[in-house]
């Protein structure tokens, strides 16, 4: 008796440290905010983050300038003032110069301090929105999900998504800091849905992006090139036609998603049509985006040959591959986000492959169809039936994002451009994001000319802006992260698809991907089959049947034989 | 104390549930999937849509010959390969097999990365630059070079367990090499070339990370059908995925049989 009470002790005391574990977080009053974000989308610290201390003066090759003494020259920026520092370091812990604190390492001590709670994020990834969207009908529960526009707001039209509060728009609390920083024209966006019509969610109310969603990052699509092989004449005579030149055969990729190559295919078809529109008359951007958003079956009719020839032109579908391809030099075209396309053009300028190896730098561009392209947002969102406690954290974590220099760490990190513009100022100095946009980008005023960003600012034209040389402003990684206000003026948002546009639009992508085979081929190779399946049943029946053997002559039997054994060695 | 006695049939517990929970539940959400529709009511009409699409009876179809022609490629590779491991004496043979199943041990994901790195070199050569777009015989060719330890192996086992007394006792009655292949090697190592054949041929099929690796994605076998209808449509999805099923039921059903049939066979001989 005494060994099975040792027994059964034993196996307590084995099982208490998993005990332990499992709510060792919930000891004291820790809070968990399981957040769902995309792949490699926020600052995860280390290699590759934006280090504002290390303002050094740059020497004609790009590299850090030294002084007499051998070390680094030091720049004043106004990216940072010491204010910032010092509430950092305090907040955190740590200084700002130190490289490497994760993002979300950072929230969690802010939040602590803020608000005298403790609290644990649960960060997890996707890589689709559509694989998102199966994850939370599955039930999977997370607190804060960031899909795409379209996503918001087919989510808030089945009723998945919860309101924000009212206070989270309250300017007067000093931690607000989204409703006091995002640029006015994503809030003005947010407001109208982008121009989309609207929706009505289950309850029968019209459905506003800016009730369910807070943004993150926003940016345009178009091609990255590379000027070597294409020349940007070429680009704005063909257009969204490249995808269907026979001179860029094999030598251009599209998206490995029906959403995205769908919506070349229609530039494709109605390049003509949508560039007959002025973009200054009344309802350009309304019948761009109905252009942009058909899914009839007529325009699906229209648009299948073209995305059959597309599939005959392209070198390939892909998801991931196009910016190493872009990098190599085997491709000419990429189909991509503006984000994407900024780290291809930083990535190919660094002379490193994906990798860290050394290869030849490249110079690309980046060109967005001027026939009108698409416009699109990432934003945060929560479900619906979310614990006020852990809402008040999801929104935290979206203003602590929100702060400006954050943004910027977030931005520089993936190279999507971030929602965020910065307060609007009111003495006469700059919007945090000009001057970080200044600091990448921005030259003396006698070396470049005026770039216009004062639309992102919410300003009078010709208010906000940097200097900057043409190949910023046209073509490079100042023009992909921050559009030129005629790029955002011919850009359509995406709505999503509704169930009968979705099978009809599905039905059309397998079309597109399958090998249409002849029905004399699949009965062939049916027939081919079948025959073989055939003679494989035969033979197996063969004894059976008697196929194989000769019959006994009359009046003789055949003997049943028991199977001999071998021994073996 | 005594320890407590389990019955066999309490030991089976384990794996019943696992069985119940892993394999047997599982297939009944797909079949409730395949023949529902939007509103979860029963409906035949994702049957009738798939057999009456082209699209998707001209895609199974083309997987089928992907994979046949992958299966076929293997078999013709391995065969000798296992045949002569078995029977030479090359000492250290087994090291020899595990140069061949080495690459298995490597993560699949980045093998084919390896080659698709590889056509990228070869097709920097003029004379290859038709590679660039050689889709379906890159595509091909992965998937034989993944799936070739899985036809050694079996091949190899079975040939080893071959009774050489038999090849004496083939080469005492007077035949010659070849008879004794075709009437000794050939039906003795069916059994192998059977589990060769299903471990090849089922995952060609779907193994849709080689079609849009090396493929350039514009390969598109029933794999990568279900994985993009699941992406919208998980009835439809389901129904490829139940539809794919039933192929691959009617392959093992023969292979199975043909295996039992060729180990009397080949006992009886």
């Amino acid at each position: 008796m005494k060994k099975r009470v040792f027994t059964i002790a034993l196996a307590g005391a084995m099982l208490l440290p998993t005990l332990a574990a499992l709510t060792g977080c919930g000891g004291e009053d820790v809070i968990t905010l399981r957040v769902y974000n995309w792949e490699e989308y926020i600052d995860e610290g280390g290699e590759g983050t934006f280090i504002f201390d290390e303002l050094h003066e740059l020497d004609d090759d790009g590299k850090p300038a030294l002084d007499e003494t051998g070390n680094h020259i030091h720049i004043e920026s106004d990216i940072v003032d010491d204010d910032y520092k010092e509430w950092y370091k305090e907040t955190m812990g740590h200084d700002l110069s130190e490289e490497g604190p994760a993002i979300l390492d950072d929230f969690c001590e802010w939040y602590e301090k803020t608000y005298h709670k403790k609290i644990r994020v649960e960060y997890s990834t996707f890589g689709t929105n559509e694989d998102m969207y199966n994850e939370i009908v599955l039930g999977n529960e997370y607190d804060l999900l960031c899909p795409s526009d379209y996503m918001i707001m087919k989510l808030a039209a089945e009723g998945r998504l919860e309101k924000y509060d009212e206070s989270f728009f309250d300017e007067t609390i000093p931690e607000n800091y989204y409703v006091r920083n995002v640029s006015p024209f994503i809030a003005e966006k947010f407001a109208n849905n982008g121009g989309l019509k609207l929706r009505k969610d289950p309850d029968g109310k019209d459905i506003y992006w800016k009730d369910y969603a807070a943004g993150y990052m926003w940016g345009t699509t178009g091609f990255v090139y590379n000027p070597e092989y294409v020349s940007e004449e070429e680009l704005d005579e063909l257009g969204w036609k490249v995808f269907t030149d026979s001179r860029f055969h094999g030598k251009i990729t599209a998206k490995d998603n029906v959403r995205d190559t769908y919506f070349a295919a229609l530039g494709v078809t109605y390049q003509d049509e949508l560039l007959s529109l002025d973009p200054s008359a009344d309802g350009y951007i309304e019948r761009l985006t109905e252009i942009f958003n058909a899914t009839d079956e007529d325009t699906i009719g229209e648009v299948e040959p073209v995305l059959l020839d597309i599939k005959d032109n392209i070198y390939s579908f892909e998801t991931d591959t196009g910016k190493s391809d872009m990098v190599q030099g085997k491709i000419w075209l990429n189909y991509a986000w503006s984000g994407d396309a900024v780290y291809a053009l930083d990535l190919a300028e660094s002379g490193k492959s994906e990798d860290g190896e050394d290869e030849d730098s490249v110079l690309l561009n980046y060109y967005v169809p001027s026939a009108g392209s698409n416009l699109w947002f990432d934003g945060w969102v929560m479900p619906k039936g979310i614990m006020p406690e852990i809402k008040h954290a999801a929104q935290a974590f979206v203003n602590f994002l929100s702060i400006p220099q954050n943004a910027m760490r977030n931005s520089y990190y993936i190279g999507y451009t971030s929602v965020i513009s910065g307060e609007f100022p009111e003495d006469d100095s700059d919007p945090a994001m000009l001057t970080y946009a200044d600091y990448l980008y921005g030259v003396e005023e006698d070396e470049g000319e005026f770039y216009d960003l004062s639309y992102f600012f919410g300003a009078e034209d010709g208010t906000f802006g940097i200097y900057a040389d043409e190949e910023q402003r046209t073509k490079r990684q100042l023009f992909a992260q921050f559009p030129t206000p005629e790029v955002i003026a011919r850009s359509a948002v995406m709505d999503y698809y509704d169930e009968a546009a979705s099978e009809r639009i599905n039905e059309l992508w397998s079309r597109v991907k399958a090998e249409s085979l002849e029905p004399w081929t699949i009965a062939v190779i049916v027939v081919a089959v079948v025959g073989v399946a055939a003679a494989i049943l035969l033979l197996k029946f063969g004894n059976k049947i008697d196929f194989f053997r000769r019959k006994p002559k009359k009046g003789y039997e055949r003997v049943k034989q028991e199977p001999v054994r071998y021994k073996t060695k | 104390m005594k320890l407590p006695r389990f019955s066999r049939k309490t030991l089976c517990i384990p794996y019943a549930v696992f069985l119940i929970f892993f394999v047997i539940i599982p297939m009944c959400v797909i079949l409730f999937y395949a023949f529902t529709d939007k509103n979860m009511h029963v409906s035949g009409t994702n049957f009738v849509r798939f057999f009456s699409d082209p699209t998707k009876l001209s895609t199974i179809v083309y997987s089928l010959v992907i994979a046949l022609i992958t299966t076929v490629i293997c078999l013709v590779i391995a065969y000798p390969v296992a045949l002569i491991l078995a029977h030479s004496k090359i000492k250290k043979k087994f090291v020899i097999l595990m140069l061949f199943v080495l690459p298995m041990w490597i993560n699949f994901v980045l093998r084919v990365n390896a080659i698709r790195e590889l056509f990228n070199l070869l097709s920097q050569i003029n004379e290859l630059e038709g590679l660039e777009s050689a889709n379906i015989f890159k595509t091909i060719f992965g998937m034989v070079y993944d799936f070739l330890p899985f036809m050694i192996l079996p091949l190899y086992t079975t040939m080893m367990k071959i009774d050489t007394s038999l090849y004496e006792a083939s080469a005492d009655l007077g035949a010659g090499p070849v008879t004794t292949f075709f009437r000794i090697t050939v039906p003795l190592s069916m059994p192998g070339v059977m589990s060769g054949v299903t471990m090849v041929f089922l995952p060609s099929m779907t193994n849709y990370v080689v079609s849009d690796m090396l493929g350039n994605a514009k390969v598109t076998i029933i794999g990568k059908f279900i994985y993009e209808y699941f992406g919208s449509d998980w009835h439809m999805g389901s129904m490829v995925a139940f539809v794919l099923l039933l192929v691959v039921f009617a392959s093992t059903l023969f292979s199975g049989g043909f295996k039992s049939e060729e180990n009397v066979r080949g006992t009886n001989l």
